[in-house]
């Protein structure tokens, strides 16, 4: 009896963290990343070209898109779907992100437009927040049809 | 509403540490940092929260080869004399690269010196006191770091037949080779050592993302290319030579007949003979400048009223009666029928400046 109880515990513990063993046996969105190095091409005679080629040779200061396909594999409706992309610290945002992109400077704490958000200096001092400072992307979706698919993507440079 | 976060790693440990430990450098991310990109995504299906999925990607940041060499200390050429030794110029090399590198170190005279320098030592002023002493020479930068800025000198010979207003310069050239460990000089980082875009990550022979490449992305400097591994510049040296000219003019002051009345140089007659010693604008200050004449035998120097030096001149450069007589010292008087000497040493002369000597000597 004393086994059952603490099973009954444990289980109940589990729940209200969450539930891990559950959602892993009905994953209704796939996702899929890959990230590419952006190269200009400039041929003779051509307007130069942005080609993506796999990220072989990356070295600091290329340009890089990383890229999110997901899709709605299962036969229910996803709502309030949220992507956060945390930024690694050796890449940074690039400047021509459009001004629309939800982004945090402050570790994913807040979110908003960059022209929204503030950077504290050490001094105290404050100051606009630039795309360099950019520590986490978030799109959110308000729903996912059954079968439906989209692909998010940004710029970042590396550090 | 509660949401439910859950990330899903898809790399391993160590690279995970690895980069969290990323420094950030102004040459950029140190080559062979592991960069992962993570994707955490919240959902709800029909208003559970559902687990968040994650997707990764992995690339290893290859090695980016880049480096400057600028002149530094005194811009532009440095003054030198005729003649000087180890006259030292500066340059500063600073290592772009995103990892540690050897620099190797040449020092090569100019094309159209006007002339020859000799003696050229590369060295590190290791004790800071702006000269080159025995064993501050070196043939490459060991282990330089990324952003690592070293001072390096050169030192050259001038020749004594340099004349002022010459010029010669000193081309210092540093190029990349790999960090051999310390106390030696590893391989170049040249064409065949390097990576293209057909040959990337083949660097051990296999074709692994995680293995580091190498790019030359270094500019062209003064006499070497862009993208070879190397970079240069040019600094060096103009003479500045003292540019002195003696100049000697004699002026009657009188004679028995006429007296100070429109004298005549007959026998009897006192001669004031002026030299002035001018130097040149631009010059170096001429030291130690020592004027001799030795007499016609048939002059006697005016003891009596000396021998001045350091005195200016006028418009038309006669002496100014403004020198100094050095305690009637700077002449020797020999008997009738051996020349009399007249032997100054005058004070510094700085570019553009004149200084006489002048003295007195009667016709017999």
């Amino acid at each position: 009896m004393n086994t059952g109880r603490i099973f009954g515990f444990f289980a109940a513990l589990a729940a209200l963290v969450s539930t891990p063993a559950m959602a892993q046996r009905e994953q209704a969105v796939e996702l899929s990343g890959d990230v590419m190095v952006v190269k200009t091409v400039t041929e003779e005679g051509a307007e130069p070209r942005e080609e993506l080629v796999k990220p072989d040779l990356v070295v600091p200061g290329d340009r890089l898109v990383f890229r999110t396909n997901y899709r709605n594999t299962s036969a229910d409706l996803v709502e309030n779907f949220v992507v956060t992309n945390p930024l690694h610290s050796a890449v940074a945002l690039a400047p021509d992100t459009p001004s629309s992109q939800q982004v945090s400077v402050d570790g994913g704490n807040t979110f908003g437009t960059l022209s929204e958000l503030t950077v504290t200096e050490e001094d105290g001092t404050s100051r606009p927040a630039m795309a360099y400072d950019v520590t986490h992307l978030r799109w959110v979706l308000s729903s996912l049809e059954p079968g439906a698919s989209g692909q998010i993507s940004f710029y970042a440079i590396v550090r | 509403m509660k949401r439910t976060k859950q990330l899903l790693g898809a790399v391993s440990g160590v690279a995970l540490i690895a980069m969290s430990t990323t420094p950030a450098l102004a040459a950029g991310t140190t080559a062979g940092s592991s960069i992962t990109n993570t994707v955490e995504v919240d959902y709800q299906v029909g208003g559970f929260d559902q687990t968040t999925e994650t997707a990764t990607d992995t690339f290893t940041v290859d090695r980016k080869i880049d480096l400057t060499v600028v002149e530094t200390g005194f811009i532009g050429r440095t003054s030198v004399s005729p003649n000087q030794t180890r006259a030292v110029i500066a340059f500063d090399v600073t290592n772009l690269s995103n990892d540690t590198v050897d620099l190797a170190l040449t020092a090569t005279p100019a094309a159209g010196n006007d002339f020859t320098l000799s003696n050229i030592i590369i060295f590190v002023d290791a004790d800071s006191d702006g000269e080159y002493d025995v064993g501050e020479e070196v043939t490459y930068l060991d282990e330089v770091v990324a952003d690592g800025v070293t001072e390096v000198l050169v030192a050259a010979d001038i020749p004594v037949t340099a004349t002022a207003g010459q010029t010669a310069d000193i081309v210092l050239t540093a190029q990349a080779h790999e960090a051999g460990g310390v106390g030696s000089l590893g391989t170049i980082y040249d064409a065949a050592n390097t990576s293209d875009d057909t040959e990337a990550n083949t660097e051990d022979g296999t074709v692994n993302p995680a293995n580091v490449d190498t790019v030359l992305a270094d500019g062209a400097g003064d006499t070497d290319a862009a993208e070879d591994g190397a970079f240069s510049d040019t600094d060096g040296y103009v003479v500045a030579a003292a540019d002195v000219t003696v100049t000697k003019q004699s002026t009657i002051i009188s004679d028995p007949i006429n007296g100070t009345s429109n004298p005549k140089a007959i026998p009897g007659a006192v001669v004031e003979y002026c030299i002035a010693v001018a130097n040149g604008s631009g010059a170096a200050t001429a030291t130690a400048v020592t004027v001799s004449d030795t007499l016609p035998v048939d002059l006697e120097i005016d003891d009596a009223f000396g021998v001045f030096v350091d005195g200016t001149v006028d418009g038309t450069g006669a002496c100014n009666a403004d020198g100094v007589d050095n305690a009637n010292s700077n002449f020797t008087d020999n008997a009738l029928g051996t020349p009399d000497e007249v032997n100054g040493t005058l004070s510094d002369i700085a570019a553009g400046v004149t200084r006489t000597l002048y003295f007195r000597a009667t016709i017999n």
